[in-house]
């Protein structure tokens, strides 16, 4: 809320610097946004005299001007304006001086002829018509009167105001207003706060003679005021007025208008002017919107209504939207001469909804967004009257239409000192939390303990005592609170077992060389086709959101690889020759459409490229994780799309697929814009959570010797190691202590479509030596399981 | 006899100290000590003395045996060491050369950041929880007293991804699950990932990450609150910082508070980093409002508590001072290994 402090200055009697007042408002609970001080940034622009005025011998436009700037010689300035005359007085900027917006003048040449300044207009010294009169006019200020040449322009301007921004909090929209904010500083200041009064007088009548006032919906619109002001003067509002709205960001147009949105400023109540004679059958119906209606507002949109918007209708059709914005039809112009005066309530919901929907926001539809106070409107309304009498703008008719159909009583919380003191922990003087609380305008009464307090409707934020340690806090100062170390039953703080898994995942990672990664949950739904995802893929059923900030960021992620596949895409382009990253974060998976919230799977993604990765390097770090929980692993082809057909595989943790890896689909790398082979792991993480890792115990170093056998077989080209080193297992039985793949061979002596692999296998009993014997008896069995398969040793 | 023994040990000495490298030591062994040595021939020649003589006899050369051995394991020694120093002497590499790099990996610095909050928090008997980052309605705005079409709701963008299903757009969300599921003393905290609707900038990211702080018990008050929140700005800050509460606006905590600190750069002066005022706004805190509690069935006239709010990357960005928060989510390499 922009303020100027000279108009608060009207209300409240403001003892300190602008500087202290701004350090102490924002402990109290008022941030500073801005401090505007008028003139800030002008210097060396001083009032002057036109002495002589000569066209440019080398411009049809340039005018070249002696000035009388208070110097013993004049000095010579060229313009193009052309609304000076002699012995005109206007602001010159000298030579290196500086305007608004750090714009800096110095002497030079403008078409060979010298300039030493330049003359002003007053929008170049940052003013509007309603700063200084003429300041709107296209061309040079002329300034009034004949300030004395020399004068700082700020000096001659009354450019001495500052205006400040505070920041209203939500739950305060009592204080977005003049006289809240003016009642906030007296008390911050300990100073007096004076409201304006109301005093006006009417011309008799009978406003039930002029118009019926009727509400349809009590429960959008609590409380309707009306009142009649006829035989409309209209005309510009005075200085101060204009002031007063121009500081706080808003624009004067007439004295009716501006008086509505003074009004609004000062009290914080919304006002609306109808033109009287506009008004259709002389009624005013609040009423909602019906089927298929149309409003233009006074800006000129058209807008289809739709029945839950509210709207003051005449006899006819809308004439307004409630809350929001006026109808074109029944504005006040220049020329209207009769006027109904609204000041009313409605509720804050309704008319967040219909501006949201129409997509107006306005003045008025924020402070009703923020809640108004149905007490209030008698004030304002009372308030507005005033001002009409007191600049004779019209007449004003007796009697008004005020429908509700209660006003609600003050709140009365009674409670104790202790009770509020219980929240905040030290002790404030009784007699200061009264004071304070009543100086805020909650009449408070202490006995003793017991504490009783008023609250009127205009700070319904206040409920209870927790509500009034904060009031009383906020001005008695919070810097009397004193740490106080942690107390209280011994508790041990610990993790939940799947952080500290994932933890122990990241230890390991970390130390194999990887990098943690962090992206968004959210992808481009397009994710699916790069990943080049079949058409019925689970993971294309992707949860949207319905507010995104762009398709790229509309779908919550159903797998993490796509996301890994963009970050090492831009390490790629930017020449970073390897990398090796990690991701621990969440898949989202819900039956679409959405009506319970979805599963939130924990999961992995891994990526790897540089000339020392391949898939094993990739299949080396997911079997030390699936070890990390003591997993049994096995290892199967796989058909992810994404991925090389031959180079992939899917891992099953205790017989459960616990993980995808392999090496990237050329044609999915060259989606993401990657020129090389890049490596990839999604593990799925619950799963591994889920296992239950045997509890690790002893086993006593061997006491005896290992056997080492070598095997040398050959086998069809198909065979898989891991089948292979599945037999000798089975064969080996339970001395089988480590099996080695040492080599695997084809080409030349090997006969085609057949391979050599070579083993190393040891063996070992806990209880004695193995003898050449039983050696060969478990040999022999190793051999049996393995022509089984088709692998026979080489001879 | 006694003078050509005194010859030979000479003689075998002598040869000892001339000796350059193992093989002549061992062949000067092998000459007087070996099998066919002179020495050992002495001895074989015993047998020819008189048998009075031979104790004596067999001392002396005993002795002189005794004294060529030792002689030519310390030259053997010597030469060994010699060895030793010349072969390291060749050896010397240039240490400049560049190392064998160790492939070390490393955290997120978001992840550093939570991890360094968790063992604050931890130590002072905080439980670590975590909450869902879809989240309801109810358990992010209702139940946090922010009730449908109230203005506060107007504070947060958020994304919704149906009627009343939306992304989490504060930690606060876990409050409400952690009191609806255990009975005071609580204290615990619950880091994680949030999302607001803010467009990518320098300073905003729809993506972002909290830690909320709860605590519920009897008789907790604004100076625990202080207490809990100066240790962990010691922590984070250093031992000098202060810690001041400014009032504010949460709709789940009143009294509300914006917590501060001394600026770490100028120490409270008043610099470029705190625009001048010495002080940075760093979490936003509170008494948990009465009717939070009663929503979760814990009676505010017997039980009181305080919970904050502190954003991770925040501090992740003035700890390390990184200027635009998008490097957090780029995930360059050469970011990422500084940390």
């Amino acid at each position: 809320m922009k303020v100027s402090l000279d108009h608060l200055k009207r209300y409240v009697d403001i003892n300190v610097s602008v500087e202290e007042l701004c350090e102490r408002m924002p402990l109290a609970g008022f941030e500073i946004e801005s401090i505007t001080r008028q003139g800030e940034g002008i210097s060396r622009v001083v009032a002057a005299k036109i002495l002589d005025i000569k066209p440019h011998e080398n411009s049809d436009h340039l005018q070249i001007c002696q000035m009388d700037v208070g110097e013993k010689e004049p000095v010579q300035i060229v313009t193009g304006a052309q609304n000076i005359s002699v012995g005109d007085y206007v602001p010159a900027a000298l030579d290196n001086s500086f305007l608004p917006g750090g714009v800096h003048i110095v002497a030079g040449k403008l078409r060979g002829a010298d300039s030493f300044g330049m003359l002003c207009s007053g929008e170049e010294l940052g003013l509007t018509e309603a700063d200084y009169e003429g300041a709107g006019v296209h061309g040079i200020l002329i300034l009034k009167g004949e300030p004395k040449p020399g004068t700082d322009i700020k000096e001659v301007l009354g450019l001495d105001d500052t205006v400040i921004d505070f920041s209203i909090t939500s739950n305060r929209p009592d204080a977005g207003s003049f006289l809240g904010l003016a009642k906030e500083i007296s008390v911050v200041l300990g100073t007096s706060f004076k409201a304006p009064e109301t005093n006006y007088k009417t011309v008799g009548g009978n406003i039930n003679d002029y118009i019926k006032v009727s509400v349809e919906n009590r429960d959008l619109c609590p409380r309707y005021m009306g009142r009649m002001v006829k035989n409309l003067r209209i005309a510009p509002s005075p200085e101060w007025m204009q002031k007063a709205i121009t500081s706080a960001g808003m624009r004067p147009i007439n004295n009716i208008v501006d008086i509505t949105n003074f009004v609004m400023l000062e009290t914080g109540q919304p006002m609306h002017a109808f033109n009287y004679n506009d008004l259709a059958k002389k009624q005013i119906i609040v009423r909602n919107a019906r089927e298929g209606e149309k409003i233009v507002t006074i800006d000129g949109s058209e807008f289809a209504l739709t029945p839950d918007m509210l709207v003051i209708a005449d006899g006819e059709r809308p004439s307004c939207l409630a809350g929001i914005m006026g109808g074109k039809e029944s504005e006040i112009e220049a020329d209207t001469t009769d006027l109904f005066l609204e000041c009313a309530k409605f509720r804050r919901d309704n008319v967040r909804h219909t501006s949201h929907a129409l997509g107006i926001r306005t003045e008025s539809s924020a402070r009703f967004e923020k809640g108004t106070d149905i007490k209030n409107i008698e004030y304002a309304m009372d308030r507005a009257l005033s001002l009409i009498f007191e600049l004779d703008a019209g007449d004003i008719i007796e009697g008004k239409a005020d429908v509700y159909d209660s006003l609600p009583e003050d709140r009365i919380i009674k409670t104790t000192t202790d009770k509020v003191l219980e929240l905040v922990g030290i002790d404030v003087p009784k007699d200061v939390m009264g004071d304070i609380l009543n100086r805020l305008g909650l009449p408070t009464v202490i006995e003793g303990n017991e504490m009783t307090v008023r609250v009127p409707s205009i700070r319904d934020d206040v409920e209870g005592r927790a509500d009034l340690a904060e009031e009383i806090m906020r001005i008695y100062g919070y810097s009397h609170i004193k740490g106080r170390p942690m107390r209280g039953e011994v508790i041990r703080g610990s993790k939940l077992p799947e952080r500290k898994k994932a933890d122990s995942i990241k230890e390991l990672l970390c130390a194999a060389g990887l990098r943690e990664i962090a992206t968004y949950s959210f992808i481009n739904p397009a994710a699916a086709d790069m990943l080049m995802l079949a058409e019925d893929d689970g993971r294309r059923n992707m949860i949207r959101i319905i507010n995104p900030l762009g398709d790229e960021y509309s779908a919550l992620r159903t797998q993490l690889v796509s996301s890994m596949l963009s970050v090492l895409a831009t390490n790629i382009s930017r020449k970073i020759e390897s990398a090796r990253f990690f991701e621990i974060s969440k898949r989202f998976y819900g039956e679409l459409p959405l009506t319970k919230q979805p599963d939130e799977i924990p999961t992995m993604s891994i990526g790897l490229y540089g000339k020392d990765e391949d898939f094993f390097t990739l299949k080396g770090v997911v079997e030390a994780v699936m070890k990390l929980f003591g997993a049994h692993t096995e290892y199967k082809r796989s058909a992810e799309p994404f991925l090389h057909p031959g180079r992939q595989a899917q891992v099953y943790a205790n017989n459960v697929p616990a993980a995808v890896f392999g090496e990237v689909h050329p044609a999915v790398s060259e989606k993401f814009g990657i020129d090389q082979r890049v490596y990839v792991a999604e593990i799925k993480l619950d799963v591994l959570y889920a296992i239950n890792k045997r509890k690790t115990l002893y086993k006593p170093l061997p006491k005896f010797p290992a056997v080492e056998r070598d095997f040398a077989l050959l086998c069809s080209a198909e065979t898989l190691v891991g089948d292979l080193e599945r037999a000798i297992s089975s064969g080996a039985g339970r001395l089988l202590e480590k099996i080695k793949l040492f080599d695997v061979y084809t080409g030349e002596q090997i006969p085609e479509g057949k391979k050599s692999v070579a083993f190393s296998v040891w063996l070992r009993s806990a209880e004695a030596t193995l003898t050449e014997q039983q050696t060969e008896e478990i040999c022999r069995k190793i051999i049996e399981k393995l022509e089984k398969i088709g692998a026979v040793l080489r001879k | 006899m006694k003078e050509k023994l005194a010859a030979i040990i000479n003689a075998a000495v002598s040869a000892a100290s001339e000796a350059v490298d193992e093989k002549q030591i061992e062949d000067i062994r092998v000459k007087y000590l070996g099998k066919k040595g002179e020495i050992t021939a002495l001895l074989k020649n015993m047998g020819s003395l008189a048998p009075e003589e031979r104790p004596k006899m067999g001392q002396l050369v005993n002795e002189a045996k005794e004294q060529v051995e030792s002689a030519i394991n310390e030259y053997r020694k010597k030469l060994k060491a010699k060895a030793i120093e010349l072969k390291l002497k060749a050896e010397a590499v240039d240490i400049t050369l560049p190392e064998k790099e160790v492939c070390a990996g490393g955290l997120h610095p978001l992840s550093i950041v939570t991890n360094d909050l968790i063992d604050i928090f931890q130590s002072m008997g905080f439980d670590v929880l975590d909450g869902p980052e879809v989240e309801t309605d109810y358990y992010n705005f209702e139940c946090l007293n922010v009730p449908a079409d109230h203005p506060a709701r107007d504070m947060q963008d958020t994304f919704y991804l149906a009627d009343k299903i939306l992304l989490r757009t504060q930690t606060s969300a876990a409050q409400i699950r952690t009191m609806e599921n255990r009975k005071p003393p609580i204290r615990i905290i619950c880091p994680g990932r949030v999302f607001r609707a803010d467009e990518v900038d320098a300073t905003h990211s729809p993506v972002f990450h909290q830690l909320e702080g709860l605590v519920v018990d009897k008789g907790i008050t604004m100076c625990d609150l202080m207490g809990v929140l100066e240790q962990f700005a010691r922590e984070i800050y250093g031992d000098d910082v202060k810690v001041r509460f400014r009032p504010s606006f949460f709709p789940f905590t009143e009294p509300s508070v914006e917590v501060d600190v001394s600026c770490t750069e100028c120490g409270g002066k008043g610099c470029r980093v705190c625009k001048g005022e010495g002080w940075i706004e760093i979490l936003g805190a509170g008494m948990v409002h009465p009717n939070v509690l009663r929503c979760c069935g814990i009676d505010p006239d017997v039980y009181t508590g305080f919970a904050f709010g502190i954003g991770i990357d925040r501090i992740t960005t003035t700890r390390y001072k990184i200027s635009d928060i998008r490097l957090l989510f780029e995930n360059d390499k050469r970011f990422l290994e500084q940390f």
